[in-house]
């Protein structure tokens, strides 16, 4: 089987755009490789950068946590320019129209009355959320912060395998990741100009100011909503208040008066404009979600169809990303945009319908199946690592709820070199999950999360399943993107343009003594 | 108190501050600089070139040579020669330690005297393969030590009013440079719109240690003119020059008996209330970048009446330089 | 026939409360059948109260007292008017399989989450199979209370389906549950009814004046008859053996209980709660005096 390699061509050179790379990971060795890697454990130790088996890489759930160090893999995963602009142009296309298609399911569902969806398929998404009909989100925005996994196949086609439009999680490993490589191997960055990655707190600080509903008034109160501590990604939650300097808030901390919704503070209560929520739907509001729960803000989703605050990302959205509507994407980006999709989708088999069911049952052995609406690799159930026995059984799952499951084929996915401990290089396959953020405007954080399947062969690259990840370098749009750098031009050097910062200054007079002598 | 003792004290109070941010500000640049950067001639400069402005470092113009990144590095890190370099800051703040032995807890002396030897055994060029983040971070580490001990184990006089003196108004010249070089100076290169992505603000703010302040108290995005105000004119956090500016005045305040009288302690109270004014009328002061050369020259001239009132007019001292 | 109908919610509290948040699906539907004359919500503790229509196009009235109480009182006026229902068509099987049903039903014929995977639901399912889908509704309204005991407190409020059948007895919450699946899984669209029903006690002579509970039944689609037409959604009362009539007041819709609860809502506190809940209907046209 033939793998498309990031870094090499089949014929076994570098590519142009890793050239540089590949010599600067021969220089460094297996030695100075294993080295950094045991100072990274040390540091993200150290920092508390670590995540938990049931964590990054799907949606928050709640769960044990177990911290290890976070697995950054030391070889960076390079991105040239132009593809980089392919994928972002393809990425925004698909988010303004999975937007465009959560607005219309709880409003018109004019993509229903046209016949390109069927009505259904989206009532019996467990993610369709009735309480959300006819709300329409202060500034007119529902999948505010998404994060879909690209996968690039067997001839280096970059592909769409998963959107995620409700709490994606990940970004900051993506920042925590590049503040590492900096630190641990500087010298590969010389050869690149790697754009950062750090501006995306303010990103969606942003975001969340623009669609806040302040009516004009007052600076906008924004908050981080997380679970609480137990959440697999509560160190991600504490990462993005703290970089966005905003409250990080537990439901016990709101409060819904009348029409508005609260912050308890020790000055009282303090009026919230936006809720960057990473918490499913159903515990959002029990007066409204889940009868039988207790959890959440009652009252919240009053305020909400008041339109005095944003829900970030707003409700309902994951109708937009269960992997069965995943299936209508491409069309819908032909309806709502007229426009070609650019990014394509992995061919995908919806099991409700009888023949493709047929279709996928007779070949289970080459098939990846998914349950619909679940997300973290949970319930993958791959067909080429399967026993006869297993694949019986998946076989009668299927047919006994086949609404519940789709079928893809089993995507080659690329692979790039990996480092072992012991410093080697191997290739491991990989995948790619970009963060947007949109409030006014759809805003891609250059590069994202790098998942790689750390295990020969495997192609499970979700972290709660054996996998680490890579920083993700896109490269500098000027010329060619990477050049020879780690020198200071000469007119750089020349006396700095300061007319009067060293009058009477103590260090100037300290050198002139000195250099007397 | 003697005012040898007092001067030595205060020269140790500074070293050592520039010594920390120094090394800030190099690891801030170099990770700075690795990435590529936005083009936004509003945005905060802060490179190579910059840093040897804000060192005051002096290598004659259009000289011939063409000195690499790493040769910057080692010249403001570890070189002994360098008057500008960490090595050479610290090595100054232990010399003058010695002097003032008696007046050091010997916790003190020790954390002081670690340092240096600690310092000297690193190796550049290793630090340079591997990336000099840990360098950098030792430093920090052990300057923060040197403060801890001192503030568990030091008498609150004279003496320890001096160190900190030093220390303040180092802090406060050293956010000065650092503002003077990074910041635009025209005004109406000042982007219409806030840059979300001012990375080099925010390498600034970073380098200072000082992110996570400013994410606290200023709900808007890191741009120049913000970083800048709140580097200048927050005295809530603790690495600002109005704070700089407030923990000098109330050193010398602690350390003169009749202060009233104190001509540096006069000046630092206009220099306050002229801080305090400015940062109320942000938008009435003229551009930031016009405030900054004023108040450097006001703490000069407070570094000259200090002088001149306590250490009976010996500016930096020079003699320890010899040994270095 | 026009009621008047007052539904009184008290609840005491051995404490004090605070942010004590409720949403109330009360109040009485307005359709083809049946019209909304006056309506009022009093509170007490005094709050603002914030009305919306849920995605079922059922009215509810949302309020919170945030202060700290210990009693609230809900008190519900209603006026409303009824008049008998068409009569159901005679659709075949044939028709409810067609386009046209599916497209306007699929939400109440697609299984309700947590649905019985039970051999007993199964039998019943076969046994209330009939020639035609108006055939099995009247089977339907038969056999439940057949095979089922109405008793109160056997079953709870969050009960499913399998506790009914455990239990071989429940309430009028259960029923309507147990016939949602049965018609489901014989293809015809059924939605779960919340409302009121005018059942004077048998006996009581009276007649125009009945103390009566807040009562779940259902409304099942039926297809239209070989002489075309729309299908038209039947209310069924498996607890009562009849078609819904007259005496039914709908509230709302949904496809289960949980979609169309009369009260539901959280306080803030520990103290435990006293509930005393009472509707009262009363005629008020003339033919009602006159029975």
């Amino acid at each position: 089987m033939a793998f498309y390699d990031e870094v090499f061509t089949p014929s076994g050179g570098p590519r142009p755009h890793t050239e540089a790379l590949a010599g600067a990971l021969t220089q460094l060795g297996r030695e100075q490789l294993a080295d950094a890697g045991r100072r990274r454990d040390a540091i993200f130790m150290q920092q508390g950068i670590t995540f938990d088996a049931g964590g990054v890489g799907g949606d928050d759930s709640n769960g044990p946590v177990r911290d290890r160090p976070f697995p950054l893999d030391l070889v960076p995963r390079v991105i040239p320019a132009a593809e980089w602009t392919q994928i972002k142009r393809g990425l925004a296309q698909r988010i303004r129209a999975l937007d465009r298609f959560v607005d219309d399911v709880y409003h018109g569902r004019e993509i229903v009355h046209d016949g390109v969806v069927p009505w259904e398929l989206i009532v019996s998404r467990p993610a369709f959320a009735r309480e959300a009909h006819g709300i329409r989100p202060p500034g007119g925005v529902y999948c505010h912060v998404s994060g879909c996994d690209l996968v690039r196949d067997a001839d280096g086609t970059w592909k769409v395998l998963e959107d995620n439009v409700r709490t994606p999680s990940g970004i900051s490993y993506v920042l925590e990741n590049r503040v590492a490589m900096l630190r641990l191997l500087p010298r590969l960055f010389d050869d690149y100009r790697v754009r950062p990655v750090d501006h995306y707190p303010a990103l969606l600080a942003n975001a969340l100011r623009q669609v806040a509903p302040t009516e004009g008034e007052e600076e906008a109160t924004v908050v981080v909503w997380t679970p609480g501590p137990f959440n697999s990604a509560y160190f991600e939650h504490t990462f993005l208040a703290r970089q966005m300097g905003v409250e990080l808030v537990e439901a016990s901390d709101l409060v819904v008066r009348d029409a508005a919704c609260y912050i308890r503070t020790t000055n009282g209560l303090q009026r919230v404009h936006a809720i960057y929520r990473r918490i499913d739907d159903d515990f959002m509001d029990p007066l409204e979600f889940r009868p039988d729960s207790l959890l959440g803000v009652p009252g919240l989703m009053r305020a909400y169809r008041a339109g005095t605050v944003a829900i970030v990302n707003a409700v309902g959205t994951g109708v937009a990303d269960d992997k069965a509507i995943y299936h209508y994407v491409p069309e819908m980006i032909r309806y709502y945009l007229s426009e070609e999709p650019i990014l394509a989708n992995v061919t995908t088999y919806l099991m409700a319908d009888g023949e493709q069911r047929r279709h996928v049952l007779d070949r289970l052995h080459e098939m990846v199946v998914k349950p619909t609406s679940e997300s973290g690799g949970k319930g993958v159930f791959i067909g080429p690592a399967a026993g006869e026995e297993e694949l019986a059984r998946q076989a009668d799952i299927v047919r006994r709820e086949p609404e519940r499951w789709i079928a893809q084929e089993l995507v080659q996915l690329s692979t790039c070199p990996t480092a072992s401990p012991d410093g080697s290089l191997a290739p491991r396959h990989v995948d790619l999950r970009p963060f947007a953020v949109f409030g006014e405007d759809i805003h891609i954080v250059p590069g994202g999360l790098t998942r790689v399947a750390l295990r020969e062969g495997s192609m499970i690259v979700n972290s709660s399943q054996g996998g680490g990840s890579k920083d993700t370098w896109v490269l500098e749009d000027d010329g060619d993107g990477f050049t020879e750098r780690g020198r200071v031009a000469a007119d750089s050097w020349a006396r700095p343009r300061m007319p009067d910062l060293r009058t009477g200054d103590w260090t100037g007079q300290q050198q002139q003594q000195q250099q007397q002598r | 108190m003697l005012a040898r003792i007092a001067h030595e004290l205060y020269w140790v109070g500074r070293s050592l501050s520039r010594a920390e941010h120094t090394a800030r500000l190099l690891d801030g640049v170099f990770h700075a600089d690795l990435q590529g950067r936005a083009a936004d001639a509003g945005s905060t400069r802060l490179s190579w070139e910059a840093l040897l402005a804000i060192m005051g470092a002096d290598r004659g113009s259009g000289e011939a040579s063409m000195p690499a990144r790493d040769e910057v590095i080692s010249l403001l890190t570890l070189d002994p020669s360098d008057p500008a370099s960490v090595l050479v800051c610290v090595t100054g703040a232990r010399e003058g330690a010695r002097r003032v032995r008696d007046v050091f807890s010997a916790e003190m002396w020790e954390a002081i005297n670690t340092f240096h030897l600690g310092l000297l055994r690193r190796d550049m060029s290793a630090a340079l393969r591997s990336g000099p983040y840990s360098l950098y971070a030792y430093v920090r580490e052990r300057c923060a030590l040197f403060w801890g001990v001192t503030a568990r184990t030091m008498l609150r006089d004279e003496a320890r009013a001096f160190l900190e003196a030093g220390a303040a108004i180092e802090a406060g010249d050293m956010v000065l440079r650092m503002l003077r070089v990074a910041l635009p100076t025209e005004e109406e290169a000042e982007p219409s719109e806030a840059d979300p992505r001012d990375g080099q603000a925010v390498a600034l703010l970073q380098a200072m240690g000082g992110f996570q302040a400013f994410r606290r108290a200023i709900p808007a995005p890191p741009k120049a003119s913000l970083v800048g105000s709140f580097l200048l004119y927050e005295r809530a956090y603790p690495d600002s020059v109005a704070h700089s500016v407030d923990a000098l005045h109330a050193a010398l305040t602690a350390a003169d008996s009749s202060y009233r009288s104190s001509a540096p302690v006069l000046r630092l109270s206009r220099l306050m209330a002229d801080l305090d004014f400015r940062s109320r009328s942000v938008e009435g002061a003229g551009p930031l970048a016009q405030t900054l050369g004023p108040v450097q020259r006001e703490l000069e001239l407070v570094d000259g009446d200090i002088a001149m009132r306590y250490f009976g007019g010996a500016s930096a001292p020079v003699a320890r330089l010899a040994t270095a | 026939m026009h009621f008047a109908i007052r539904y009184l919610t008290e609840y005491r509290y051995d404490g004090p409360v605070t942010d004590n948040l409720n949403a109330l699906r009360v109040t009485p539907a307005t359709t083809a059948i049946q019209r909304v004359d006056d309506f009022g919500v009093r509170v007490d503790p005094q709050a603002r109260l914030h009305q919306h229509l849920d995605y079922y196009g059922t009215s509810v009235i949302e309020f919170g007292i945030a202060k700290p109480h210990d009693h609230l009182s809900i008190d519900v006026r209603a006026r409303v008017a009824t008049s008998a229902p068409p009569n159901p068509p005679e659709g075949s099987w044939v028709a409810a399989e067609g386009d046209g049903y599916r497209g306007r039903a699929i939400e109440f014929l697609l299984p309700y989450e947590g649905e019985p995977d039970d051999l007993r639901v199964d039998e019943l399912v076969g046994l209330v199979r009939a020639d035609t889908p108006l055939g099995t509704l009247e089977r339907v309204v038969q056999v439940i209370p057949d095979r089922f005991e109405y008793r109160a407190g056997v079953t709870y409020v969050g009960s499913k389906v399998e506790d009914l059948l455990e239990a071989g007895a429940g309430v009028c919450q259960d029923f309507a549950h147990l016939a949602l699946v049965l018609l489901r899984r014989n293809g015809i669209a059924a939605r779960y009814v919340s409302g009121y029903l005018f059942a004077p006690p048998e006996g009581s002579g009276e007649g125009d004046s009945a103390e009566v509970e807040t009562h779940a039944w259902l409304e099942a689609l039926v297809p239209p008859g070989e002489d075309g037409g729309e299908p038209l959604w039947v209310g069924i009362d498996p607890t009562n053996r009849c078609l819904a009539g007259e005496h039914y007041v709908k509230i709302g819709h949904g496809r289960h209980y949980r979609d169309v609860p009369p009260i539901k809502g959280v306080y803030r506190g520990t103290a435990t709660a006293k509930l005393d809940a009472s509707v009262r209907m009363h005629r008020t046209d003339a033919a009602g005096a006159r029975v």
